[in-house]
């Protein structure tokens, strides 16, 4: 055979080995499996379900995005999702904001939230497990505090319940908004100096400080977008179930970081992309989807999370051995 | 190159085959289905429920599908919901976490040409067609008092502790209990009501208190399932074991040794079984068009005619649970 030909089958090994392409195949398996699994699940009703349910996740997925990148963590982000929920409950219903006006405080506050941690990050130097960890349980006990843990916030006027129960030009309302912010981070991400100053600062933080690059700065950023798109979801969350309470977005930050790592993003920081987030982000939403079209009870869904994370890993893991022996093409792996 | 043909050939196959089991799937064999969902699947009261629901799912012989929250988490229970409406069930029958937030999931289901059952706590009226109602106010409250009077031989002092004076539906069954005890048991008296916060300690603290304070109390009756053991405890304590009756509103499971011991003479509930049977008895026959709107009763298999009131079909008197019983329940 060619030394052509080798080059040609090295170069496609490349491609198929990435992690994207790995989780697009993952994807296709349980589009089809589930197709033959559920008479409903290859309908355009049932896409506009999973888009419609993982859009709240799937904002925050985006925004730890970046956040991991430079090598942080943020554990606060679906405390900080009921905390912006129960505010906006509030300021609608005790002070009399109109929904817009409450929405856009709501989200206000989210991007304090988040100021809150990037500030502790980078000026006091504290480890974001530990910071995210503290305004994991302080902002969901706000939450707590504001509502005495009882009060439900709910008949909010329809127009308010448009953004989260109907449809806009053939899509769930939120599927726009989370369109619109993925596009903005990828391109923030993959196509700005800033963005690649997030892989750099996860990748080396003191050669990147050595390079004069604003880490600090960076970071900041980073945790605030994290906050603000806490308050956008929890707007759309409100929106959805037509109610907000003080246990909202329980667990969302655990689902949104599952997400982003089986998305190809190192937990480390300095490798991942937007669209490998947004790839995890689906595989996990159509698989939580497809198992009740397949009629299998919602335990089997935390199973199969489980072994779909390891097993991407793992194969990525062993393809990135496989191909360091060699020279190629082949990104690092997470 | 080759390997990718490849790929693409099997994928494509793999669509093809899709579609045709789609297609080829017949629409005309009416296996009714019916989609069960608990507050939270772990919850041992609706595994009970369940049971029930099985037994009367082979008698009526539709497909049950049972799940839920693994948590009582609203929101999962909304998504749920608006996933079994893509799938098409025929009925849905909830126990709803939370009363507006699940109404607008099953308004859509309605719509969409699904019969909508609640059971053990309702949602908004118009989101749904019947709410099986496990107990009235007035089920619960005579039934409680005339346990009590049982117990007593009609006769003495007795207290109750509650959760707290505020809460709403515990009002509503002290209400019966007192106008039940005004009607028929004069030589009995009501001597104290004590709220214990739903805890078992402060129920406990609360009973010690009361046995000094009323030295010729002969009964303590809790309205709130934590207090029944608590009373139970601080009687035993007290070394009053028998001489003072302890009753009321509580789980099996949480009573079942101070039961044993002679501590607590009996416990007040509905049959959780008998509340999943009904459910799926009644969610069948909704499902099939045999049970409308406006009807006034109901034949619900091995628990007989049913009373419907209103949208409310009403799971009929609530059952005592004591030695001779106790055993042969697990929730």
């Amino acid at each position: 055979m060619s030394t052509a030909f080798h080059h040609r089958l090295a170069r496609i090994r490349a491609l198929v080995f990435r992690h994207e392409s790995l989780l697009l195949l993952i994807l296709l398996a349980e589009w089809i499996t589930f197709s033959f699994l559920g008479r409903r699940f290859a309908t355009w009703e049932n896409a506009a379900d999973i888009l419609r349910h993982s859009a709240e996740i799937g904002l925050l997925a985006v925004a730890l995005t970046p956040v991991i990148l430079t090598g942080g963590i943020d554990l606060s982000a679906g405390s900080l999702l009921g905390l912006c929920a129960v505010i906006f409950g509030k300021l609608w219903r005790d002070a009399g904001f109109p929904p817009t006006l409450a929405a856009v405080t709501a989200v206000a506050a989210g991007a304090v939230g988040g100021l809150l941690n990037g500030s502790l990050v980078t000026r006091l130097k504290l480890p974001p497990l530990i910071v995210t960890l503290g305004t994991f349980s302080l902002f969901r006990g706000i939450a707590e505090a504001l509502t005495r843990g009882t009060d439900t916030f709910t008949n909010f006027p329809n127009t308010f319940l448009f953004l989260g129960q109907e449809r806009l030009l053939g899509l769930p309302t939120q599927a726009w908004i989370f369109f619109l912010l993925a596009g903005t981070a990828w391109l923030l991400i993959h196509r700005t100096t800033a963005g690649r100053n997030c892989c750099s600062a996860g990748f080396n933080p003191e050669g990147a400080v050595y390079a004069g690059l604003p880490l600090s700065k960076i970071q900041t950023l980073a945790y605030v977008g994290v906050g603000t798109v806490a308050g956008i979801a929890a707007v759309i969350y409100t929106a959805r179930l037509g109610q907000a309470r003080a246990d909202a977005g329980s667990g969302y930050e655990l689902l949104a970081i599952t997400a982003v790592v089986l998305g190809g993003t190192s937990i480390f920081g300095g490798t991942g992309t937007i669209h490998g987030t947004l790839l995890g982000v689906a595989a996990l939403a159509v698989l939580n989807n497809g198992l009740v079209h397949a009629r299998q009870p919602r335990e089997t869904a935390g199973i199969l999370t489980g072994v779909l994370l390891l097993t991407a890993l793992t194969l990525t893991t062993l393809a990135y051995f496989r191909s360091s022996r060699k020279p190629s093409r082949t990104q690092p792996s997470p | 190159m080759k390997s990718a043909l490849r790929l693409l050939l099997v994928l494509g196959l793999g669509f093809l085959l899709a579609a045709c089991s789609r297609s080829s799937s017949n629409p005309d064999q009416k296996k009714i289905t019916v989609a069960l969902m608990p507050k939270s699947k772990g919850n041992a009261y609706f595994i009970s429920c369940k049971k029930g629901a099985e037994d009367a799912a082979q008698e009526t012989g539709v497909e049950l599908l049972f799940d839920g929250p693994t948590d009582p988490d609203p929101a999962r229970q909304n998504e749920i919901i608006e996933n079994w409406t893509t799938v098409g069930v025929d009925v849905i029958a909830v126990a709803c976490e939370n009363r507006e937030g699940i109404a607008t999931a099953l308004r859509k289901a309605r719509q969409k040409g699904i019969k909508v059952l609640t059971y053990d706590s309702d949602t908004t009226a118009e989101a749904r067609d019947f709410f099986v109602n496990q107990a009235t106010p007035e089920g619960i409250g005579h039934a409680l008092m005339d346990e009590a009077a049982r117990l007593t031989g009609e006769e003495g002092e007795f207290a109750i502790i509650t959760a707290s004076l505020t809460a709403a539906n515990m009002n509503a069954w002290r209400k019966h209990i007192e106008q039940r005890l005004a009607e028929k048991y004069p030589r009995m008296k009501l001597v104290a009501t004590k709220p214990c916060d739903d805890l078992k300690d402060k129920a406990q603290t609360e009973s010690t208190a009361l046995l000094s304070a009323h030295p010729n109390l002969k009964l303590l009756m809790s309205i709130c399932s934590p207090g029944v053991p608590g009373a139970a405890e601080a009687v035993k304590q007290a070394g009053k074991g028998g001489q003072i009756k302890v009753m009321g509103l509580g789980l099996p499971n949480e009573n079942r040794a101070y039961i044993k011991q002679g501590v607590t003479q009996s416990i007040i509930l509905w049959k959780t079984l008998d509340l999943g049977y009904l459910t799926l008895h009644a969610a069948a026959a909704l499902g099939r068009g045999s049970l409308q709107p406006n009807a006034k009763s109901y034949s619900a298999g091995r628990l007989g005619e049913i009373t419907i009131e209103g949208d409310n079909l009403l799971l009929g008197k609530p059952f005592v649970f004591n030695s001779e019983n106790i055993d042969l329940f697990d929730f």
